[in-house]
């Protein structure tokens, strides 16, 4: 593997080693992502969407890649590229800035660390486990080398403290992971099955599930390769308390059966001397031949792209109620990605570029839908993250230093924290994602959004009601790129024109284009990815 | 033959989301908005089992059972505080709570309720759920549980308010879950752990709705004119695109909008009620939220949650919490708690609203039966510890369970957490079998079906 070495020797050489062969790779991989999905639509006699136009595909590449819609300089800028490659081009771009890192590590952190909304032990872990994500991502380290590296992190016990869930607020850690899962075997091989592997088994936690395929012994061997893991409490506190590194059997629990550390294809490890029970576990899992990891993986990137996986539910591949109908193409790229050494970029690169990503979300008309098919780009709701750094942008809204950097973590002390909690959909879905009436009244006249349509309180509203040598035309198609990214369409400008210029309720031009500004903000359009 | 048409309509009616995707994928129903909620209203008017409600009244922190409804005094373990005879003979509660006591004929205690979490946010969960938290599935809490059953798709307010609660332990146990933030609670006088704000604080403020008024220098005309043209401007969207995250966007802001205007939401101004009967509830944001959860019961709203984090002199957000201090906490807090309560009782009795409102008291957890001496205090205790079911539903005046003579160990009838939320889901008169699908495709029931109701509870 040529990656790891040679990220250390220095940038440039990584741009040349790296980049370029992935490039290719990653044009054959697109290719034959086109290549399946054409065949499939062919034989299912189903029409695709058109290509999004640039404005559409622009808006979903920023979302997707930098977490917020772009703003209206970017926007007018590739609206202006001419080049055939510019889409591609785009994605390298936005692949090489730190909104990349920051996005994907909100991205990770609620996949693995779903525990931190239920539970505040695990909110004081959430700051060290993203500044150890951000690592990961900013050197582009491999999948397999991320989850290596949770997978065999040191449950030692530290006398400076740092493992204590108050030490990680400060302390690049992906120990958290552990702290969220109480460094309980079970929890722990619960969640590694079903975020690495695809699989759900912790059903056969307490019986032999009916209509499962996993059985209890399967479930606690699998968990006991986290057998010598030892925790204590320490106040309200769970925390390291060392580990057993050979430790390779538990009792399940209730019972007095033993189990020994199997993995779970029931396949018997060959354990080395002075090689931990969890570094087997992470050989086997993150081998290039593997028959889960890579596929879920891939499937995971799949649905973060698409709102759904080429197979489904992405936690539950092979149970019985899986939809496989894609599983041939998800088979390629997975072996594709291990063969690349796990390189998600890559990955990403032959996603965006592929037909069905690039393609409308507004479907072709009289089709049926069905999201198995990705004949049309779902619609998808944004996360609280996206959805705020969105508001910002369009709005031109900077946020002053907090008013307290030290108060207790998920306490709302400034107001991106309180949007964010106010906007913390649980839905692991995307494509089903829903409003409450809180969230609507927050929009409809919260501060944020009030100050944003207030001329004197709004950067983007006063710049582009102030600018004297715009039409009122201009200054509602400068609103929809800021906003919805995209130019009116004549019979939206025409109607909003004559809000504008008829002065609104107040008679006032300015007032009426603040109207204008609100509506756009506050539209279901401004509100997906679509 | 009613019974069982009536049962029909409400299946008809459970139209989910995501049978709604499945039908609006297979072409059965269109996409037009109105039309579908036009339907879904018919078909659940008029369904004789929507009348009840339920008030939870939660003890934030795990409540001492042993210096509230579980006293011990003739052993060690007792502590403090001293007994006093209820209005039913043989039940005797803390000298504290004299005004309910003269209301225990309402009011059923739960002495043996036994658990295995004893972790605040955890606890929480587990008990606003009936599962422990760390799967991939994300239960719903009660509130949103009992919304979706018992709300009527006309009214104007939601139907799930939460009063003053403190989420910061878990957030998840005070979320709608896989059921979508359709059924979240309304949230009114949230305690956020800001350092400057003490939790005892009461104002009228601290219960209004947030952001239901206009931003300023926005009159209710010009108001009209926007939520006007974002109708307009939103309809194409949705038409080249129909989905299911933009028809709730649309919903929410229909919704949102029909309760800005609506006249029932006046119920949060409470300078409506008479002086006389604000100071009999206490004016504390729980006694005020106690009233405020009456005048939304009476208009029709099936679920509300008041939270009881603090009181004057208690300077913590988690009250209950008493690791210290324990006798001088908890008779704090019950000074607020019991005028709070029972005038609660009354009030809703002399409106006819009793025998159809469940009112349930209960924490995450009970209290060491031990007393720590060296601070005073009693610590976490999940595996003997009480609660309290009161009003519609409930056969009063009954002690159910008993706990040994140190508190340490429940003697009779132990009560899990399903079978305690499957006796408030009866109560309420719901299908406690009924199933939902989760967000991972499995169905799953209001209450885990190793719930045995304590049936002798029901009236």
């Amino acid at each position: 593997m040529h990656r790891p070495r040679l990220l250390s020797l220095g940038l440039s050489i990584v741009l040349i080693a790296v980049c370029r062969p992935a490039r290719a790779d990653s044009q054959a991989l697109t290719a034959r992502i086109d290549q399946y999905f054409a065949a499939r639509w062919s034989t299912a006699g189903v029409e695709p969407a058109p290509i999004a136009d640039d404005a559409e595909y622009l808006r979903r590449t920023y979302l997707d890649l930098a977490g917020r819609i772009p703003s209206v300089g970017e926007l007018r800028v590739f609206l202006r590229d001419k080049s055939p490659e510019r889409r591609q081009h785009l994605v390298e771009r936005l692949l090489e800035q730190p909104r990349y890192v920051v996005h994907f590590t909100n991205v990770w952190r609620s996949r693995l660390l779903p525990e931190a909304n239920a539970n505040f032990q695990a909110r004081f872990v959430v700051p060290g486990f993203e500044a150890w994500l951000r690592g990961q991502l900013d050197q582009n380290a491999g999948y397999d080398q991320i989850v290596r590296a949770l997978l065999t992190a040191p449950v030692d016990v530290d006398p400076n403290q740092r493992n204590n869930p108050l030490g990680m607020q400060s302390e690049a850690t992906p120990l958290g992971f552990y702290v969220a899962k109480e460094f309980k075997p079970e929890n722990l091989a619960a969640s590694t099955a079903r975020i690495f592997l695809g699989v759900r088994v912790e059903c056969a936690q307490c019986h032999n599930h009916p209509f499962a395929s996993w059985k209890r012994d399967q479930f606690w061997s699998y968990a006991a390769f986290f057998s010598g893991i030892r925790a204590q409490n320490q106040g309200d506190f769970v925390t390291p308390a060392g580990e057993n590194p050979e430790k390779k059997e538990l009792t399940i629990p209730g019972t007095d059966r033993v189990v020994q550390a199997r993995f779970l294809n029931g396949v018997e490890p060959k354990f080395k001397a002075k090689v931990s029970a969890r570094t087997t576990l992470a050989d086997w899992m993150t081998a290039a031949d593997n028959p889960y990891f890579a596929r879920a993986a891939v499937n995971r990137l799949w649905f973060y792209f698409f709102g759904t996986g080429l197979v489904e539910p992405v936690d539950d591949m092979i149970g019985s109620g899986s939809n496989s109908a894609n599983a041939e193409l998800l088979d390629e790229l997975a072996r594709a990605f291990a063969a690349e050494g796990f390189d998600l970029k890559s990955l990403i690169r032959a996603i965006t570029a592929s037909k069905p990503y690039q393609l409308s979300s507004a479907p072709h008309p009289g089709s049926k839908d069905d999201p198995h098919q990705f004949a049309h780009m779902a619609v998808r709701g944004l996360s609280a993250e996206q959805l705020f750094d969105s508001v910002a942008q369009a709005t031109g809204y900077q946020e002053a230093a907090p008013a307290n950097p030290n108060a207790f973590p998920g306490t709302n002390n400034s107001p991106r924290a309180e949007f964010l909690a106010k906007f913390a959909n649980q839905g692991d879905r995307p494509a089903e994602a829903q409003t409450s009436i809180l969230q609507a009244l927050a929009l409809m006249n919260g501060k944020l959004l009030a100050d944003a349509t207030t001329l004197e309180r709004s950067e983007t509203l006063a710049a582009v009601a102030d600018a004297p040598f715009l039409s009122t035309e201009e200054r509602i198609e400068t609103l929809f790129l800021a906003t919805l990214s995209r130019k009116p369409k004549p019979k939206e400008l025409s109607r909003l024109v004559r809000h504008v210029e008829s002065g609104g309720v107040d008679d006032n031009p300015n007032q009426a284009l603040a109207d204008v500004f609100w509506v756009l903000l506050n539209s279901g359009e401004f509100m997906v990815n679509h | 033959m009613h019974s069982s048409n009536s049962k029909l309509k409400t299946q008809n009616s459970e139209l989910s989301r995501r049978d709604w995707l499945r039908l609006s994928a297979a072409g059965v129903v269109s996409y037009s908005l109105s039309g579908w909620l036009e339907r879904l209203a018919a078909q659940s008017a008029n369904d004789p089992a929507r009348k009840r409600a339920c008030i939870v009244l939660w003890m934030n922190g795990g409540p001492s059972q042993m210096d509230t409804w579980d006293l011990k005094p003739d052993h060690e373990n007792g502590g403090a505080l001293k007994e006093i005879q209820t209005a039913v003979p043989g039940i005797r509660i803390s000298e504290h709570l004299p005004k309910l006591a003269k209301q225990m004929k309402k009011m059923a205690i739960i002495r043996s309720m036994s658990t295995k979490e004893a972790d605040h946010g955890r606890a929480s969960y587990l008990v606003h759920t009936g599962r422990l938290p760390g799967g991939p599935i994300q239960y719903p809490t009660l509130g949103s549980f009992v919304a979706k059953e018992l709300q009527q798709p006309k009214a104007e307010l939601p139907s799930f308010v939460s009063i003053a609660p403190y989420r910061f332990l878990s957030p998840a146990a005070y979320s709608p879950g896989f059921l979508g933030p359709q059924f979240a609670p309304l949230v009114v006088g949230e305690y956020t752990g800001d350092p400057g704000q003490d939790p005892g604080d009461y104002s009228d403020q601290a219960l209004q709705v947030q952001d239901l008024d206009l931003a300023a220098g926005v009159n209710d005309k010009r108001a009209a004119v926007r939520v006007q043209l974002l109708d307009e401007m939103e309809q194409d969207f949705l038409s080249e695109r129909p989905n299911a995250v933009s028809l709730s966007h649309r919903t929410a802001y229909q919704r949102a909008v029909t309760m800005m205007r609506s006249a029932a939401v006046k119920a949060f101004d409470l300078d409506q009620e008479p002086k006389e009967l604000r100071d009999k509830y206490g004016r504390s944001l729980f006694g005020q939220g106690c009233l405020l959860a009456r005048r939304l019961v009476e208009r029709g709203v099936p679920f509300v949650e008041v939270t009881l984090s603090t009181a004057p002199g208690v300077n913590n957000g988690i009250g209950w919490d008493t690791h210290a201090d324990n006798f001088e906490t908890v008779q704090k807090l019950s000074a607020v708690l019991d005028p709070a309560w029972s005038t609660l009782m009354d009030d809703l009795q002399s409106r006819g609203l009793l025998d159809s409102t469940l009112i349930v008291w209960m924490g995450e957890f009970g209290r060491t039966p031990k007393l720590v001496a060296d601070r005073n205090g009693r610590d976490h205790w999940a595996s003997s510890w009480s609660t309290v079911l009161a009003g519609g539903g409930i056969q009063g005046g009954q002690v159910i369970g008993k706990t040994s003579d140190d508190g340490s160990e429940v003697k009779d009838r132990p009560v899990s957490i399903p079978d305690l939320l499957g006796t408030v889901g009866l109560a309420l008169g719901l299908d406690i079998t009924k199933q939902n699908i989760s967000n991972v495709d499995r169905p799953i029931r209001l209450v885990e079906p190793t719930a045995q109701p304590i049936k002798e509870l029901l009236a």
